[in-house]
């Protein structure tokens, strides 16, 4: 039993101090994001409510942290489909954040830093906007996006 | 003592090799998106008028303005009947005296455009597509000229309609 806790606590001696475990804490908030039904030539670019970012970030000092979104997928409605490209976001304050568009590949980043982001009340606006076309299908489009809070 | 250390150096392998993973913190929202039905037309010209010409020199008298320019903006679901048409109000009247509607026929071009002939009685096609889309074609009028026509100056109204299922 001993030779255990001997191991265990080399192990413990010898992990750098980065590796430590940050505290992270994430909220979105509303959890739904919707854009209404408008007309194309009059709404060429519908915006949604905007959503905001809660974040923190502790015991991460002087190390990178970041944000990101990644869609499920394109904008589905039974067998109809909308390119989750036509998804793009606008985001403040800049920086940490920044504005892009969205993917259901490649995480996108939604804002980024350095170090801990103590204030518990530390948030973002982000405002999703749907690029609008008469091509569309009528119907009610739904997906998911994962947002990410990762450091280092 | 021998097997605690080649777990310490198993861990510290794992470690070095960056199988521990990073601090992550997620969070999911839901995107929706309506779509509704809408249709939008728009035609270059809302007046079409024939001038008085010789019958035998010019039996079909091309309109004025030359060919109509329409262009339908269309929301619909999958692959749904998208159908512009247009009927007349009444005869060519002139007072009392009328020409039948039919005497103004059309050729079209374009996508999903067909030529035709004017009725009062049953709207005619002039476009059939599939799906949502904007699509542009012309019309281009003619009124076929008769020796027979009272003297006048006749007139109707001609109503188009754009319709997605």
């Amino acid at each position: 039993m001993k030779r255990h806790i001997l191991a265990a606590a080399v192990v413990v001696m010898v992990i750098p101090s980065g590796l430590a475990a940050q505290r992270l804490d994430l909220a979105v908030s509303p959890g739904v994001i919707t854009f209404p039904s408008s007309d194309p030539d009059a709404v060429p670019v519908i915006s949604a409510a905007p959503v905001q970012v809660s974040y923190r970030v502790r015991e991460n000092t002087g190390a990178p942290w970041s944000l990101t979104v990644l869609a499920g997928g394109d904008l589905i409605s039974g067998s109809s489909m909308v390119d989750i490209s036509n998804v793009t976001w606008v985001a403040t304050p800049a920086p940490p954040f920044q504005n892009g568009t969205l993917s259901k590949t490649v995480a996108q980043r939604v804002a980024s830093g350095a170090g801990n982001v103590p204030n518990p009340n530390t948030t973002g606006s982000v405002t999703f906007r749907l690029a609008n076309s008469w091509t569309y299908s009528t119907g009610t489009y739904t997906q998911t996006i994962l947002f990410t809070l990762s450091a280092p | 003592m021998g097997r605690c250390v080649r777990y310490a150096f198993l861990t510290l392998l794992l470690l070095a090799a960056g199988l521990v993973p990073a601090a992550a913190q997620t969070t999911t929202a839901t995107l929706n998106a309506s779509v509704n039905g809408l249709a939008r037309l728009s035609i270059s010209s809302l007046t079409i008028s024939f001038p008085d010409s010789d019958p035998d020199t010019v039996p079909s008298v091309p309109a004025s303005q030359g060919p109509v320019t329409i262009t339908a903006r269309a929301r619909t679901s999958v692959n749904g009947a998208v159908t512009l048409t247009v009927q007349a109000a009444d005869q060519l009247r002139s007072g009392l005296t009328t020409i039948p509607a039919s005497q103004i026929t059309w050729t079209a071009s374009g996508p999903g455009f067909g030529n035709g002939t004017l009725s009062a009685a049953t709207a005619q096609t002039v476009a059939v597509w599939n799906g949502s889309g904007v699509r542009s074609g012309t019309q281009t009028f003619f009124f076929r000229n008769l020796w027979s026509y009272p003297t006048g100056t006749y007139s109707l109204t001609m109503t188009y309609t754009l319709s997605a299922a």
